[in-house]
C-alpha cells in the first residue's frame, strides 16, 4: 500500500493516480465564494486557491498565479495551504466542489490516455480521485468511454486516436481544469554507471535500465573508467555491485498487496509478467513466447446479468460477498440499493463456458522457464496468479477489465475481458506470475518479514532484506532467457551478441528516506544512483563532472481545477481567462529550474501512442489556448462582466 | 518506606501515566484529519465506497473514537499491539527490531554528554569567571541553541564529505560491531550535544555552590590536597542535581533521536515514528509513544534511586 510520506509523492504506481494532495482544516469565510445563489458576484472577485503545503514547488507556482491574477485587478486572491497527508480527506469529498475553491494538485499518468482525461473529468470520479470540482458531463463521459471500450476502437487504433483528439479539443474548450506542467523524473548517478536509461514510470526504471532487450537497453558498471559518458556497448563490463539509493522503505514484496514505487522496483527484479513494454508503451511478449487476440464480441456489461448473484449491500455500500466482485450490474448501486447483482469468479467462469465474454486473448508460454525454486512455469501458474489478485489490494484495478483466466494446455492460457477494451492488450496481462507454492500464500505473507522469501522467474534472486535498511538481490545464475539465448525472443531484432540478461552481479537497494542524506551518500561514493532529489541539489549535481543527471518525462502532471458548479466559474470564458494567466514557461524555468515541461496539451508526449493521431499537430492546435496572454484574459473577463451584468469596481 | 515498596509504588504509578499518554496520543492521532484508509483510497481511484467501508471495518477504524479506543486498549492489554497497515507486520515485531538501534544511539549520546559535560563543568567551576569558564559557557550556550538537525548535517558535511573519515550511511553490520561504533560517533554527538550543554551548566553551578560551603573550607584548613577535596567530596555532592538532570535528559535524547535518526538514516524507533506519522500508522504511533513514555518514567525512577546512593540523607517516603 502506498505510504503517504513525502517521498512517495511522486512514488506512486503507474496505475495509481493521485500524486500529491494536502488537507482539511478550518474553512474560513474570507475568500469563500460560497455555493448558494444568493451571493452577489462582483469584481474584483474573491478567489481562494488551495494547495498542499508539503510540496514547496507547487506552493510557489500557486503564489506566482495568485500574483498574476491580482495584478490584473479583477481578482482578490487568497491561498490556503494544507498538509499533504490529509488533503485527500478534504478534496476527495463530493461536497468539496460546492465550496468554490480552486484546487491545485498533481497526478501521475500511465501509457493509457484515459488516465489524462477520465481521472480529472469523468463524472464517476467526482469526489474521488481526482475529479475534485465536479467537472464533466454525460457527453464527455461517453466520449471517454467510447475511446477505450467497444469493438470499434479495440479494432482500430487510428479511430481511437481520433476520438482522443476530439476529447483533448473538447477539454480545451470546456476548460474545467488547467494543466500547468508535465513532470519529469530526475535520476542522478556517478560516472561508474554506464548505459543507464530510466523508464518513464519510475517503478520500472531499475529493471528496465538493468536489461531490456525491447529498447536494447543494458546497464553496466566500470569502476576504473575515466571516460564517464562512454556508453558504447563494446566496452561493456560484466559483474559488480550496483548501489541504488531509494527514498522509501519496501513496504512489501507481495505484488498484489503493495503499490508504492520502491516495492514495485524490488519486485520487478524478482518477478516477471507475460508481456513487456518499451519506453513508448509498445508491447512485446515476455514470459509468453507469443500472444494473440482470438475473439472479440460486441457486448455490454449487462450481458452478464444471467450469471450474477444477488448480494446485500449496507448503507455505506459494502457488498456482503466473500468472493471477488468482478463487476456490479450497471443498473445497480451499492450505496443506493439494499441488494445488488454482482458477478463473482464462479459466475464469470460460467459465462465464459457459455461463450459470453468481450474479448479472448491467448498467451503461449515459453517452455522450460524455471522459478528460482526450480518449479517449471506452466499455464496453471498464470491462472493461480490471477486468482491471487482476487480481493487483493490491487483487485479493483486488476478486475476493471479482466473477466477470467483459463488454462488451455500446459503452456497455453487464455485471458478474457469483460467487454471489448482497446487497452486490453496492456491491462489484462499486467500481473506478476507466482510459483504454485507462493500463489497459495495468504495476502501480504509473500514477504521476508513473514518468513517467505519471494520466488519468481526474474533475472535476480532475493538474497537479503533488512527492514528499512537495505535489500540485496543477486543475479539469477540460471535465468531462462540466458539459457535460451536472446534469439528466443522472436521479436528481438538487435545484434545477436546483445546480453540475454543483466550483466551486473548484485543490486543493493539502500533505503535512505532523507533527501540530504541520500545526496550526501551519492557524493561520498556510498551509492551509485538515486532519484527524487530537490531541484536545487539537482543543479549542483548537474554542474559537477563526476555526476550525470538524467531527466525523463515521467507521465505525471500538475494542474488545478475550477469549481465549475459555482457561479461565476460556470462561465467557461472566465475559466479560459484564468487559464491565460498561467505563465507555464516561466513556472518551469523559474520555479523548477527547468526540471519539467510546460503543458500545452492534456496528454504528455510519452503517452501519445494511442492518444493522438499527431502529437505535434495537437500541440500546435492547443498551444494558443494555453499561452500566457493577459490582454486576452482581460478581454474575456470584461465579456463575462458585461454579459452577465456583474458589478465591477475595476 | 523501604526501597522495594518505593519502587513498587512508582511502578504502579506508571499505569495511570501511561493511560493518560495513550488517551492523549490516541485522541490527537484521531483528531488529525486523514487516516490510513483515506490514504489508500486517495491513491487508488478504483476503490469503491463499498471496498473502503470494508477496509475500515477490517482495520477497526469504524465506530466512534471511544469504541476504537476501547478496542485498541483491549488488544494492548492482551498483549496485541496490532499490525502495521502498510506492510501487515506486527507492531510489536517492528518495535523489537528497532529498539537496539535506538538504545545504542541513546547510550552513545548519553555517554558523550556525560563525558564532555562533567569534566568541563568541573573545570569551569574551579576556574570560575576566568577565560576557560567564559569560553566553556559560550560553547555550552551554543550547544543548547543549535538545532540538532542542522548540527547533524554539518557533522556529515565536515566529517564525511570533507574529511572523509565517516560514511554518510550506516554500515550493514550488527549494532555492536566496532565499525558501527565508529559510525555512531557523529549521530551520538548530535543527539548528545544539547544534553551535554545543559548538564555542563548545572554541573558548573552546583559545583561552584558546593565549593563555597564550609566543609570545603574545613577540608582546606585540614590541609587536604585540593585534588582530593574536589574529586572525593565536592564532586560527589554536586552530582545529585546532575544525576536528576541526566535522567530527565533521557526524554530530550529520546525526542532528539527522532530528528537525528532521520538525518543519519539510522533505523531506530525515532525514524520509524516519523514514517509512522506520515503514513498515519496509528498502531505504530501509539506503540512507540507508549514505549517511550514508559522508558522515560523508568529513567526518572532510576534517578530517584540513585539519589539515595549519592546522598544517604534522602529517604523514600
Amino acid at each position: 500500500m502506498v505510504k503517504g510520506d513525502k517521498q512517495s509523492r511522486s512514488a506512486i504506481n503507474r496505475r495509481r493516480v493521485l500524486q500529491g494532495l494536502g488537507a482539511a482544516g478550518v474553512v474560513s469565510i474570507a475568500g469563500c465564494l460560497g455555493g448558494s445563489d444568493d451571493d452577489e458576484v462582483s469584481f474584483p472577485l474573491d478567489v481562494r486557491l488551495e494547495v498542499d503545503a508539503d510540496n514547496d514547488d507547487r506552493v510557489e507556482w500557486t503564489q506566482v498565479i495568485q500574483q498574476i491574477m491580482e495584478d490584473t485587478g479583477y481578482f482578490d486572491v487568497d491561498i490556503e495551504q494544507h498538509s499533504w497527508d490529509d488533503y485527500s480527506d478534504r478534496v476527495l469529498d463530493e461536497e468539496y466542489q460546492d465550496n468554490g475553491y480552486i484546487a491545485f494538485i498533481g497526478l501521475s499518468g500511465t501509457f493509457n490516455p484515459e488516465s489524462f482525461c477520465d481521472a480529472l473529468h469523468g463524472t464517476a470520479n467526482q469526489g474521488q480521485c481526482c475529479n475534485l470540482n465536479g467537472l464533466g458531463y454525460d457527453e464527455l463521459d461517453e466520449m471517454i468511454d467510447e475511446a477505450r471500450f467497444g469493438s470499434d476502437v479495440a479494432d482500430d487504433p487510428e479511430l481511437r486516436a481520433e476520438r482522443y483528439d476530439e476529447i483533448w479539443h473538447e477539454l480545451a474548450d470546456y476548460r474545467g481544469s488547467s494543466l500547468i506542467l508535465h513532470t519529469t523524473d530526475e535520476y542522478v548517478r556517478n560516472t561508474d554507471v554506464h548505459g543507464f536509461a530510466p523508464f518513464p514510470f519510475s517503478e520500472s526504471t531499475l529493471s528496465y535500465a538493468l536489461h531490456s532487450p525491447i529498447d536494447e537497453q543494458v546497464m553496466w558498471l566500470d569502476r576504473s573508467d575515466a571516460t564517464p559518458d562512454e556508453t558504447d556497448r563494446s566496452d561493456l563490463q560484466e559483474g559488480g555491485t550496483l548501489r541504488f539509493g531509494v527514498p522509501a522503505n519496501i513496504a512489501s514484496f507481495d505484488p498484489p498487496y503493495s503499490s508504492d514505487t520502491t516495492s514495485t522496483m524490488s519486485q520487478e527484479l524478482i518477478f516477471e509478467q507475460l508481456i513487456t513494454s518499451d519506453t513508448e508503451g509498445n508491447l512485446q511478449p515476455w514470459l509468453a513466447e507469443s500472444y494473440e487476440s482470438l475473439d472479440v464480441q460486441d457486448i455490454e456489461r449487462d450481458a452478464y446479468e444471467d450469471y450474477m448473484t444477488t448480494a446485500s449491500a449496507d448503507e455505506e455500500g459494502a457488498i456482503d460477498v466473500d468472493e471477488q466482485v468482478i463487476l456490479t450490474h450497471p443498473d445497480d448501486s451499492p450505496v443506493a440499493d439494499d441488494e445488488v447483482r454482482v458477478l463473482t469468479p464462479e459466475g464469470a467462469s460460467d459465462a465464459v463456458d457459455d461463450g459470453v465474454y468481450g474479448m479472448q486473448w491467448r498467451y503461449h508460454l515459453h517452455e522450460g522457464i524455471e522459478f528460482h525454486d526450480g518449479e517449471e512455469l506452466t499455464a496453471e501458474n498464470v491462472v493461480l496468479s490471477v486468482e491471487r489478485y482476487e480481493n487483493s489490494d490491487l483487485s479493483a484495478q486488476t478486475f476493471d477489465s479482466l473477466l477470467h483466466a483459463r488454462q488451455v494446455d500446459e503452456y497455453t492460457v487464455d485471458l478474457y475481458a469483460q467487454i471489448p477494451d482497446a487497452e486490453a492488450e496492456r491491462e489484462l496481462p499486467g500481473i506478476y506470475i507466482h510459483s504454485t507454492e507462493q500463489a497459495s500464500l495468504e495476502g501480504g505473507d509473500l514477504d521476508p518479514r513473514q518468513d517467505n522469501e519471494p520466488v519468481g522467474t526474474g533475472p535476480y534472486v532475493f538474497e537479503e532484506f533488512e527492514d528499512e535498511g537495505y535489500f540485496i538481490a543477486t543475479k539469477n545464475e540460471s535465468y531462462w532467457l540466458e539459457e535460451k539465448g536472446i534469439d528466443a525472443l522472436e521479436w528481438f531484432d538487435g545484434p545477436s551478441d546483445f546480453p540475454a540478461g543483466p550483466v551486473i552481479d548484485e543490486v543493493d537497494m539502500d533505503i535512505i528516506p532523507e533527501d540530504s542524506t541520500r545526496s550526501g551518500q551519492l557524493q561520498n561514493d556510498e551509492i551509485d544512483v538515486t532519484y527524487n532529489l530537490v531541484s536545487s541539489t539537482l543543479n549542483d549535481f548537474d554542474s559537477d563532472d563526476d555526476f550525470i543527471v538524467d531527466s525523463i518525462e515521467s507521465g505525471g502532471y500538475q494542474y488545478f481545477q475550477y469549481p465549475v458548479n459555482v457561479e461565476p466559474w460556470d462561465d467557461d470564458r472566465l475559466r479560459k481567462a484564468v487559464n491565460h494567466l498561467v505563465p507555464r514557461e516561466q513556472i518551469v524555468d523559474e520555479v523548477l529550474d527547468g526540471w519539467g515541461e510546460p503543458a500545452w496539451t492534456m496528454i504528455p508526449e510519452l503517452a501519445q501512442g494511442s492518444g493522438t493521431t499527431d502529437y505535434d499537430a495537437l500541440e500546435s492546435e492547443l498551444k494558443p489556448h494555453n499561452e500566457f496572454d493577459t490582454e486576452e484574459a482581460i478581454k474575456l473577463i470584461e465579456e463575462v462582466i458585461d454579459d452577465r451584468g456583474y458589478e465591477s469596481d475595476v | 518506606m523501604s526501597l522495594r515498596r518505593f519502587i513498587l509504588k512508582r511502578l504502579l504509578l506508571t499505569v495511570p501515566i501511561l493511560f493518560g499518554v495513550s488517551v492523549i496520543t490516541f485522541a490527537l492521532v484521531h483528531l488529525t484529519p486523514g487516516d490510513p484508509i483515506s490514504q489508500m483510497v486517495a491513491e487508488n481511484p478504483n476503490v469503491s465506497q463499498a471496498e473502503e467501508a470494508q477496509l475500515r471495518a477490517q482495520y477497526g477504524l469504524d465506530g466512534t473514537l471511544w469504541e476504537q479506543y476501547a478496542t485498541w486498549i483491549g488488544n494492548v492489554l492482551s498483549g496485541d499491539f496490532g499490525d502495521v497497515y502498510g506492510s501487515s507486520q506486527s507492531v510489536a515485531g517492528v518495535l523489537i527490531s528497532r529498539l537496539p538501534e535506538t538504545i545504542a544511539l541513546g547510550l552513545f549520546g548519553w555517554v558523550f554528554a556525560l563525558v564532555i559535560a562533567i569534566p568541563t563543568g568541573v573545570y569551569a567551576a574551579i576556574n570560575k569567571d576566568k577565560f576557560g569558564d567564559t569560553a566553556s559557557r559560550i560553547i555550552a550556550l551554543s550547544g543548547i541553541s543549535i538545532p540538532n538537525f542542522w548540527l547533524g548535517l554539518m557533522l556529515i558535511l565536515v566529517g564525511a564529505l570533507w574529511l572523509g573519515w565517516w560514511d554518510v550511511g550506516a554500515p550493514r553490520t550488527a549494532v555492536y560491531h566496532p565499525e558501527m561504533l565508529w559510525f555512531l560517533i557523529l549521530p551520538g554527538i548530535t543527539v548528545g550535544t544539547a544534553a551535554a550543554a545543559s548538564i555542563m551548566r548545572v554541573m558548573r553551578t552546583s559545583m561552584a555552590e558546593e565549593l563555597n560551603k564550609e566543609y570545603v573550607v574545613a577540608a582546606r584548613a585540614k590541609g587536604l590536597p585540593e585534588r582530593k577535596i574536589i574529586l572525593k567530596h565536592v564532586l560527589r555532592n554536586s552530582m545529585i542535581s546532575v544525576v536528576t538532570l541526566a535522567a530527565m535528559l533521557t526524554a530530550s535524547i529520546v525526542a532528539g533521536s527522532v530528528v537525528v535518526e532521520t538525518v543519519f538514516n539510522w533505523p531506530g524507533l525515532g525514524r520509524e515514528l516519523v514514517q509512522a506519522i506520515h503514513g498515519h500508522e496509528i498502531n505504530l504511533i501509539m506503540a512507540i509513544t507508549l514505549f517511550t513514555g514508559f522508558f522515560i518514567v523508568l529513567a526518572n525512577l532510576l534517578a530517584d534511586i540513585l539519589y539515595a546512593v549519592l546522598d544517604p540523607r534522602i529517604r523514600y517516603d
